[in-house]
């Protein structure tokens, strides 16, 4: 796109190296990712992690940083006024003046990212409908709870349809109600193409709509990758739980399995096989079934447990801590 | 034109606010009430006494407007959704000056004009020499209010909290609106026109350094 551009595959927003220090404290320390365009991109870690350094510095709200940084070819923040164009964001923290009203807020923050008059009349309806903030157009926004202020906030990073969307903590504040809509407007905007990258607490949430996930803990990114492939990598992880239906010793039988590591019976009835790394899961589980049906035990049921993002989660961040 | 935007905007706050009503409405009772409690300037044409008050009083009120008002938008993170947007850093911090200025200007205007209007209605007059001194009085009030609000900016812009821009305000802001009186101390011909002139120049010279140090902030 322009002589700028730090990548040369289709990725939309690359950072290479990026380093920021507050002081003596090191945020960030050389952290590298890309978001490919119209991926949606999870951005989960600990409080103080840099999640929020990194989205500051990305929309150029921090310029003061060692690294490389683009979005959409152009690069941060020497092109701040292109990709101005290109962004739209909501802070952890959602602030406006204590007079505006919603509809006045959105129609000079709509204004200024380049609509027109008639754009923003036509747009801000549509968004408020959306939000399901209809209701609340003419009334001013310090009026408003926490939850709604946060969904005008998320209105005003909307109204402009940008390509890319950097939302920091979305879901804060949010009830139940509005989560499982912020989650389907989100995957509605990615299968429209555009970027998404979002950090959240709630790592379900980001199991639901993220394509690709990012771990980062102590200015560090620990890993990146989809769901399927942070389960992968994780080694210790690959278990089939056996569910008796009455309580046995004949389990004990399922460690000379091949490739079976370990057998452990957690709580009564139910059995926990540990498999290597590099066995054919398919193939334990039916040599477990064999097993069962030689032993003459009746089981329950028969599961390849998956880690779940939360344990995939906490065995990065603790990992990083020992 | 993004300028012009956030100027008007800025003008709607204040009048959605109530400050543009408080600011119009109470200089003038202000300077009022001054001529009536204070018996030395009983004589003196209300034409100047409203002159004095607004120089006096104006600036300050200016800076500190400014000030607190960059203080606070800037600690609750208000400017982030600005910054994010295709516009110049400079405009924001030139049409809170600007706004707050035209407000503080008008009600000075209302101040005077009160002040011309109460000496014709008890004298049935107005002299050509009060006249004359009202003006002189309002431009060099007009000129320390521009000093003024530029230094609220600046003071606005690199305070961490308003505690500490209150301070700095009291301590540095008043002291630096007294520049354009120099021509006058002096004793220069057209000292008014120099007056403008000096006003101008420090109003920008601490405008550009307000606005240097806002380009440069990292949010």
């Amino acid at each position: 796109m322009t002589s700028n551009s730090l990548n040369d595959s289709n990725e939309f927003v690359v950072l290479r190296n990026v380093t920021k220090s507050f002081g003596s404290f090191r945020a960030l320390n050389g952290i590298s990712f890309g978001i490919k365009e119209g991926e949606i991109f999870g951005y989960i870690g600990p409080n103080g992690a840099g999640k929020t350094t990194t989205m500051k510095i990305l929309v150029g709200l921090i310029s003061d940083f060692q690294g490389e940084v683009s979005i959409g070819g152009y690069q941060v923040p020497k092109r701040k006024d292109e990709i101005h164009k290109l962004l739209g964001y909501l802070p952890q923290t959602v602030a406006f003046q204590e007079w505006r009203t919603v509809n006045h807020a959105l129609k000079t923050l709509g204004k200024l990212s380049g609509l027109s008059d008639a754009e923003v009349e036509g747009r801000i309806p549509e968004i408020l409908d959306l939000l399901g903030l209809a209701d609340v157009r003419h009334k001013k926004i310090s009026q408003l709870s926490g939850g709604m202020t946060q969904k005008v906030g998320l209105a005003q990073a909307l109204l402009h349809e940008p390509k890319l969307l950097v939302l920091d903590e979305p879901l804060g504040g949010l009830d139940p109600l509005s989560r499982h809509q912020f989650k389907g407007i989100v995957l509605k905007l990615g299968q429209k193409g555009t970027t998404i990258l979002f950090s959240s607490h709630i790592l379900s949430d980001v199991q639901d709509v993220a394509d690709r996930i990012g771990i980062i803990n102590r200015g560090r990114i620990k890993q990146v990758g989809t769901l399927n492939e942070l389960k992968s990598r994780l080694s210790s992880q690959k278990t089939v739980e056996v569910l008796l239906s009455y309580v046995s010793d004949k389990w004990q039988e399922f460690g000379a399995i091949k490739n079976v590591t370990t057998v452990e019976q957690p709580s009564p009835g139910r059995v926990l096989v540990k498999l290597e790394m590099s066995a054919d899961e398919d193939q334990v589980v039916n040599d477990i079934v064999q097993s069962i049906v030689k032993l003459g035990i009746r089981v329950r049921g028969i599961t390849l447990l998956e880690p779940s993002l939360d344990e995939i989660y906490l065995n990065y961040v603790q990992e990083a801590e020992n | 034109m993004k300028l012009g935007l956030l100027f008007v905007d800025e003008l709607l706050g204040f009048y959605k606010s109530k400050v543009m009503i408080f600011l119009w409405i109470g200089l003038p009772i202000i300077a009022l009430l001054f001529r009536f409690v204070s018996e030395s300037s009983s004589n003196i044409p209300f034409t100047l006494v409203s002159s004095i008050v607004v120089s006096s009083l104006a600036g300050t009120l200016a800076s500190v407007m400014l000030a607190v008002f960059i203080i606070n938008e800037k600690n609750r993170h208000v400017y982030e959704l600005f910054l994010i947007r295709p516009l110049k850093r400079r405009d924001i911090i030139l049409a809170k000056f600007f706004s707050v200025y035209t407000c503080v200007a008008i009600a000075s205007l209302i101040a005077v004009l009160a002040g011309m209007i109460t000496d014709y209605a008890t004298t049935g007059t107005l002299s050509m020499t009060i006249l004359n001194n009202a003006g002189q009085s309002l431009a060099t009030g007009l000129s320390m209010i521009a000093v003024s609000c530029a230094a609220g900016v600046l003071i606005g812009v690199a305070s961490p909290s308003v505690l500490v821009g209150a301070i700095l305000v009291i301590y540095g802001g008043n002291q630096i609106s007294v520049i354009p009186l120099v021509p006058t101390l002096l004793n220069l011909q057209d000292a008014t026109v120099f007056t403008i002139v000096l006003a101008g120049a420090t109003a920008a010279g601490l405008l550009a350094a307000a606005v240097a140090l806002f380009e440069r902030k990292q949010f």
